[in-house]
């Protein structure tokens, strides 16, 4: 991704204006308390990048995702979407998966709770059959499936779904060596292909390769964004320096 | 719109196969049910209270029958929401499916009931009249109520997880009070104006009428109970949509 279209403001799809979000936590009766994974986050998405969210655990990075997913509001702030009629998706596998009925059926409440039409599923079912290699399976209840068949299940409704901007949160590499490949690189592909992405990843081999841009959020706020580069190097020198005060 | 409602029927379709799938009997199991629900009132009654005239078992089970679409709706629907609390973490969709889903599930369910419970007729002396053409009329009113009532308890269920044991006892309380066992007609008019303030109540009288004595139903009341049950649904509409995106924080 070049910088010059970054700065275009045409190629914006989505926007987060100082998103700040609380979770209540029920005390007794009547009493409560808030607490705040997200304070103040900024950033813009751009049709086409692949966006980093980078961060210690537990700083709302998978809260972030299901905002920009539409899943819920934030409490302070504004986020913004700037096409209309646009499909973000938070991959979850096996969104919706009734434990008695076939793989087959799944796929097409899943791929529907996803989002899509049920003709666009029916349309692309046999793909979906032929790339989760479930074979024999296909057609079997999902209770009969083992964890990594059911995830191949899940991978490959939520690929097939295509929706505009894809939201990621560590889902890449599940089933066994063989598929994990696969996925892998079939994620890759539409990564680096025009698609939208914004991904929640703790493995940095993996941002380095496919991330146009990062984000990094430490204490509710966003601490930097911009080139992979520079932002992980802030990133890491932070972790840094809290590992060396706990020596 | 059209993908809501694809979405309601697929999610419905999806929830009555795997019932059926769940036991060896699968689909037998929509008719054994009731069956045997029926079957231990009617025991009740017909051996313990010594009420076996024809008459009265089908005015019981007229009331049963009708009643048991009404609560086992209320029941699941009203807990829809927090049963679904992963999905609607993960996903996004419109509140209001869940509950929908549950009342197209039990509607089905009711039908077949209906439809075995009217061939049983058959082997009554009270033979059909005209007055069975009302019929879908009194049923859509009573799904109109009824969706009106499960989803306003669905929508107010996850603020107060609590209101789950008080429900419960109403519904137990109305299953009393609604006619079921009794004719409300024979009590003191003071009482009764009371009872009929339960549309439950109401609507099981209007069914015994038309399928018992051919009498077609007072309209006025029926539209009454409408216009109620769509202000209720109104109210429920407007508060899934208010805390749309709100329920996933509330309900994990």
């Amino acid at each position: 991704m070049s910088q010059n279209l970054i700065d275009n403001n045409d190629t914006k799809i989505l926007s987060l204006d100082h998103v700040g979000l609380y979770y209540s936590r029920r005390l007794r009766f009547m009493k409560s308390t808030r607490y705040w994974p997200l304070r103040d986050v900024s950033f813009d998405l751009h049709a086409g990048e692949t966006l980093g969210v980078i961060g210690k655990n537990g700083v709302g990075k998978s809260t972030l995702l299901r905002i920009i997913a539409g899943i819920i509001a934030p409490n302070t702030g504004k986020m913004m979407v700037h096409r209309p009629g646009l499909r973000i998706s938070l991959i979850s596998l096996g969104a919706g998966f009734v434990p008695y009925l076939s793989g087959r059926e799944n796929a097409i409440l899943s791929g529907m709770l996803l989002g899509a039409s049920k003709k666009e599923i029916l349309s692309r079912l046999d793909d979906i059959s032929a790339f989760s290699e479930l074979d024999g399976f296909f057609d079997q209840p999902v209770n009969t499936y083992s964890t990594g068949m059911r995830a191949r299940l899940g991978f490959s409704v939520a690929y097939y779904i295509d929706p505009d901007v894809i939201l990621l949160d560590e889902v890449l590499g599940v089933g066994d060596e063989v598929f994990r490949n696969k996925s892998t690189a079939a994620m890759k592909e539409q990564i680096k292909s025009e698609k939208t992405v914004v991904l929640v990843s703790h493995s940095l081999p993996l941002i380095r390769e496919i991330c146009d841009r990062l984000v990094w959020i430490e204490d509710g706020k966003t601490q930097a964004q911009g080139k992979v580069p520079e932002v992980l190097e802030a990133y890491l020198m932070s972790i840094a320096s809290v590992t060396k005060k706990r020596d | 719109m059209r993908y809501f409602f694809d979405l309601v029927f697929q999610n419905a379709i999806s929830g009555l196969r795997a019932e059926a799938s769940r036991g060896y009997l699968g689909v037998l199991w929509w008719v054994i049910e009731p069956v045997m629900y029926m079957g231990i009132f009617y025991i009740v009654f017909a051996h313990i209270f010594h009420r076996s005239d024809e008459k009265f078992i089908m005015f019981l089970l007229t009331g049963l029958i009708v009643w048991k679409w009404f609560q086992a709706t209320i029941n699941t629907g009203s807990n829809s929401l927090i049963a679904n609390a992963g999905l609607m973490n993960q996903v996004y969709l419109p509140k209001i499916v869940f509950p929908l889903t549950i009342i197209a599930i039990n509607t089905f369910k009711f039908l077949i009931v209906l439809i075995l419970f009217l061939t049983f007729f058959q082997f009554t002396s009270i033979s059909p009249s005209m007055a069975w053409a009302f019929l879908p009329v009194l049923i859509l009113t009573q799904l109109l109520l009824i969706a009106a009532v499960a989803s306003l308890f669905a929508a107010i269920m996850p603020f107060f997880p609590d209101l789950r044991v008080i429900l419960d006892n109403i519904l137990m309380m109305l299953f009393f009070l609604s006619g079921i066992f009794f004719d409300i007609t024979k009590f003191p008019m003071s009482i009764q104006g009371y009872l009929w303030l339960n549309p439950m109540a109401t609507l099981i009288t209007m069914y015994r009428e038309i399928l018992l004595n051919g009498i077609p139903p007072d309209w006025l009341q029926l539209f009454l109970i409408m216009l109620f049950s769509f202000s209720i649904l109104l109210l429920a509409v407007w508060l899934f949509n208010h805390f749309d995106r709100i329920y996933p924080k509330i309900i994990r």
